[in-house]
């Protein structure tokens, strides 16, 4: 039956460009944290020299995030509202979110005092409790959209996966950019072994976040009218389809796995930055791909 | 029987007061669940409950707490035009209330009304993301969220919404869906009623009877819903409505 809408009500997106960076900022200082902890608490020698670099961005970072989120309130000087202990909705991923995103700073940096203090033991005990924050306060975002029920394109069990290993990879992507900036300026160079491992660490999570979009889109397709739109909208979107896929996760992959590119050292750059623009475009399309499905 | 004659009676033009004498009768401290009736048989699709929120909440132009959605379907001669009267679902288990990180929205215990606190508001616009019904938006001038709240400063003093009171059709019946005496209840036991979208589970508490299912879902309007999907900035109702982009 044709039917033709008379008139109806849409309401605005309420989200700026911040949501997206937001998310952004916290999932790279994550990834960068993990990866400074590989050494300090995982014990893996070859990453000892990126641990105090690596933890140094990651506080620089979470300094930005929260900028972001108080730059897109509507009423930036009521912020404090999350942190008062009256307010707090136990049922609210933004509230525990609020607390996370304050002491996941501060735990961040007695980290980075003990490494550069050279107390190894204290720094894995440190670490040990870092991580787990670490993992949360970026995790969070991803429940903050998978349990909201009104749009199908977040509401999924993959998205706090989905956003963990976005964050390590475009956390890994960053901290090849600072390696070769740091092999280019510094006496001592780095081992060629550390951007071997972390070349295979990125084609791994490459593979991993294609197979999270793929699974999204085939669950997608059969799922209701709303989730049938979400993908058929996205799949139409240039900016997800030749951004987001294509220069973000399929041109790194190539450069990363072909034989005359992958041990060379521009190209390993090139496709580092693609994953950073990569990664901030999936956060981006989350966000708004979500919104603009209809539903009134 | 009498009691069916009352709801006969009740049915064709409905007794302004109902509400408060349904309160007044089982005593003040029973906890209320108010909720609406929307009959979409008798709607005309005037838009007198749209006006009357307006003026009613002073909300802003370009923005709506309520509003009629409508469609118009098949071909001359066979041609019908159906209306869905859209508010906000005060549901039992709401989305909104859920996500807030501040408890700016709550559900009020005493009568089940999803209600703001503005003071509080800290306009992250999670609620606006993760209601279902699309029934909130920010307002400009209150720089918070804001939504249909059944007029509470009216139902506090014993009052109808400013919409039940406007519609012309008797279209909107408003009550104590928990009081069996009620004219909402006996309507609702007696009437075959759906909700929008009660896949969900969110338990709303805005019935309608007679409703048209392609009003009620989301986009499947038509069954050309994927090239309206990518259309859907050509079916915003006013020329002024630039702020349909993305931010603001």
């Amino acid at each position: 039956m044709e039917a033709t809408v008379l008139y109806n009500v849409p309401h605005e997106i309420p989200w700026q460009v911040y949501i997206p960076l937001y998310f952004y900022f916290t999932g790279l200082s994550a990834g960068s944290f993990i990866l400074s902890t590989l050494s300090t608490v995982f014990g893996i020698k070859r990453f000892k020299p990126m641990a105090l670099p690596a933890a140094i961005i990651s506080f620089l970072l979470l300094l930005l995030a929260p900028v972001c989120l108080i730059l897109d309130l509507y009423q930036p000087s009521r912020f404090w509202h999350t942190l008062v202990p009256e307010y707090f909705n136990r049922m609210s991923a933004l509230s525990f979110g609020s607390w996370l995103l304050t002491i996941y700073p501060i735990a961040n940096l007695i980290y980075i005092y003990y490494i550069f203090v050279h107390n190894d033991r204290v720094t894995r005990v440190l670490g040990m409790i870092t991580v787990p924050l670490a993992i949360f306060v970026h995790a969070y975002t991803g429940f903050a959209f998978a349990l909201v029920r009104a749009r199908a394109w977040w509401h999924s069990a993959l998205m706090p996966g989905f956003f963990l290993t976005s964050a390590l990879l475009s956390g890994i992507a960053l901290l090849v950019v600072v390696a070769l900036l740091m092999d280019r300026f510094r006496q001592d160079k780095l081992d060629e072994e550390l951007y071997t491992s972390l070349r295979l660490m990125m084609v791994g999570i490459l593979v991993t976040d294609l197979f999270w979009n793929g699974s999204f889109w085939l669950t997608l397709f059969v799922s209701t009218a709303d989730g049938y739109a979400s993908v058929w909208y996205a799949l139409h979107e240039k900016l997800y389809v030749y951004g987001e896929i294509g220069a973000g996760m399929l041109v790194p992959l190539a450069i990363l796995i072909l034989p005359w590119t992958k041990q060379n050292r521009t190209w390993l750059c090139v496709a580092s930055l693609l994953i950073i623009g990569g990664v901030f475009l999936m956060r981006y399309s989350v966000v708004f791909i979500g919104y603009e499905i209809p539903l009134s | 029987m009498k009691e069916q004659e009352q709801g006969i009676v009740q049915l064709r033009g409905r007794e302004p007061g109902s509400v408060e004498s349904a309160g007044t009768q089982s005593g003040p401290a029973r906890v209320k669940r108010l909720g609406m009736l929307v009959d979409q048989h008798r709607c005309i699709g005037c838009h007198s409950c749209t006006i009357a929120c307006k003026s009613e909440n002073n909300v802003p132009p370009g923005y709506w707490r309520s509003w009629i959605k409508g469609i118009q379907k098949g071909t001359f001669p066979d041609v019908g035009n159906f209306y869905l009267r859209r508010l906000c679902n005060q549901c039992d288990v709401a989305p909104c209330v859920q996500v807030c990180p501040v408890q700016a929205t709550v559900r009020r215990e005493e009568d089940g009304v999803v209600v703001m606190y503005y003071g509080k508001c800290i306009g992250c616009g999670m609620c606006i993301g993760a209601c279902p019904y699309d029934a909130r938006f920010f307002n400009p001038f209150r720089h918070t969220a804001d939504k249909c709240d059944f007029c509470v400063a009216r139902i506090d003093q014993g009052l109808e919404p400013a919409c039940v009171q406007a519609c012309v059709s008797g279209a909107l019946i408003f009550g104590d869906l928990d009081d069996p005496a009620s004219e909402i209840a006996r309507q609702l036991a007696r009437t075959a009623s759906t909700v929008i979208k009660p896949e969900l589970g969110t338990r709303p508490k805005v019935f309608y009877i007679q409703a048209e299912h392609s009003l009620k879902g989301r986009i499947k309007y038509s069954d050309e819903f994927r090239q309206g999907i990518l259309e859907y900035h050509n079916h915003i109702p006013s020329s002024d409505a630039s702020y349909w982009k993305r931010g603001r």
